[in-house]
C-alpha cells in the first residue's frame, strides 16, 4: 500500500517537472560583441556594459523573458568630458543609479517579427515601453526612442537632444 | 628668409620626436591605444605645421609690426597654442576607443611642444 502511494507521489512529482521543463523557454547567454547605441544630433555614443538573462522561444513567447541591466557607467560618447559629464548626478547620477534595467512583461508575434513590452528604468524612473525587435541567426535586433525628459534626466532643451534613438543589437549563444 | 625656414624645419623635427617619445610612454604606462588619431604621420605633420607655421608668421610679423615684435608675437603664438587646446577637447573619438578620457592627457602636453621647441631653438637662428 505504502509502496503504491510512493509510486504515485513520484510519478505526480516527475509529471508536475516534466511539464515545468516544457514550458521553459530556452536560455540564451549573451556574447562579447554586442552594441547598444544611441544617437541624435548630439549626443550619440554607446553602453559597453551590458548583463542580463535572456528566455526565449519563438514558439513559446509566454514564456520568453528579457530581464537586462546596463552599466550607467559604461557610457561612452567619444568625449572624455561628455562621458564625466553624462555620469555626473545633472545627468544619469550613476553613483545613485548605477544601472539602466529592461524587464520585459509581454513578447509578441509581429508581421515583421516581434514586439516586446516591458519596464524601463533609468536614473530611477520607470517607464512602460514597448519597441520591436527581430531574432535572426542568434541576434537580437531593435530600435526603440527614448524622451530623455520621461526619465527626468538632464533639464529640458538646451543643446543636448530631448529624443534619442537607441539600437540594440546582441548576439547570443546556447 | 632662410633661416626662418630653417629654424621651423629644426624646431619641428625636435618637437616631432619630443612627442614621438612622449606618445610611446604615456601608451605603455597607461595601456591606452589612440593609434587610430594619433599616429606618426599625424604627429609629424601637426609638429612641422605649428613650427613651420609660426616661422612664417614670425617673418611675415615682423614686417607690420616693427616694434617689440618678440614681445607682441610670443604673446600671439601663445594665444594661439592655448586655442589650439580646444580641438582636444571637443573632438569625439571613435567608440572603438574604450578610454577618451585619457585623451586629453596624451594629447594637450604635445600641443605646447611646437612652441616649446620653437622658442627654445631661437636663439641659434637670429642675431
Amino acid at each position: 500500500m505504502h509502496t503504491g502511494r510512493f509510486y504515485l507521489i513520484a510519478t505526480f512529482i516527475v509529471l508536475t517537472a516534466s511539464a515545468f521543463t516544457l514550458a521553459d523557454a530556452a536560455r540564451w547567454n549573451l556574447t562579447d560583441n554586442y552594441e547598444i547605441r544611441f544617437t541624435s544630433d548630439d549626443p550619440s555614443g554607446i553602453f559597453t556594459d551590458l548583463k542580463g538573462d535572456i528566455f526565449f522561444d519563438a514558439n513559446n513567447l509566454n514564456a520568453s523573458t528579457f530581464n537586462m541591466v546596463v552599466k550607467v557607467n559604461s557610457i561612452n560618447t567619444g568625449n572624455g568630458m561628455q562621458n564625466s559629464h553624462a555620469k555626473s548626478a545633472k545627468w544619469f547620477d550613476a553613483e545613485t543609479y548605477p544601472d539602466i534595467r529592461f524587464t520585459s512583461k509581454s513578447i509578441n508575434k509581429t508581421s515583421n517579427g516581434f514586439s516586446t513590452t516591458g519596464i524601463l528604468e533609468m536614473h530611477g524612473v520607470k517607464k512602460e515601453i514597448t519597441f520591436p525587435f527581430t531574432f535572426e541567426n542568434n541576434i537580437f535586433k531593435g530600435n526603440f526612442e527614448v524622451n530623455r525628459n520621461d526619465y527626468k534626466i538632464g533639464e529640458p532643451g538646451g543643446s543636448a537632444s530631448d529624443v534619442l534613438k537607441v539600437a540594440l543589437k546582441v548576439p547570443v549563444s546556447k | 628668409m632662410k633661416p626662418y625656414f630653417f629654424h621651423g624645419m629644426v624646431a619641428g623635427i625636435f618637437a616631432a620626436i619630443a612627442a614621438i617619445i612622449y606618445n610611446r610612454i604615456y601608451v605603455f604606462a597607461l595601456a591606452a591605444d589612440f593609434s587610430m588619431v594619433v599616429n606618426l604621420p599625424g604627429i609629424l605633420a601637426s609638429s612641422f605645421i605649428g613650427t613651420v607655421g609660426a616661422s612664417a608668421g614670425y617673418y611675415f610679423f615682423g614686417r607690420f609690426i616693427k616694434k617689440n615684435t618678440d614681445i607682441w608675437f610670443n604673446l600671439l603664438f601663445t594665444i594661439i597654442t592655448f586655442s589650439s587646446l580646444l580641438l582636444p577637447l571637443s573632438i569625439t573619438l571613435p567608440l572603438e576607443i574604450s578610454t577618451p578620457e585619457l585623451f586629453l592627457g596624451l594629447t594637450i602636453p604635445m600641443h605646447f611642444m611646437p612652441q616649446l621647441f620653437w622658442l627654445t631653438s631661437k636663439p641659434l637662428f637670429y642675431k
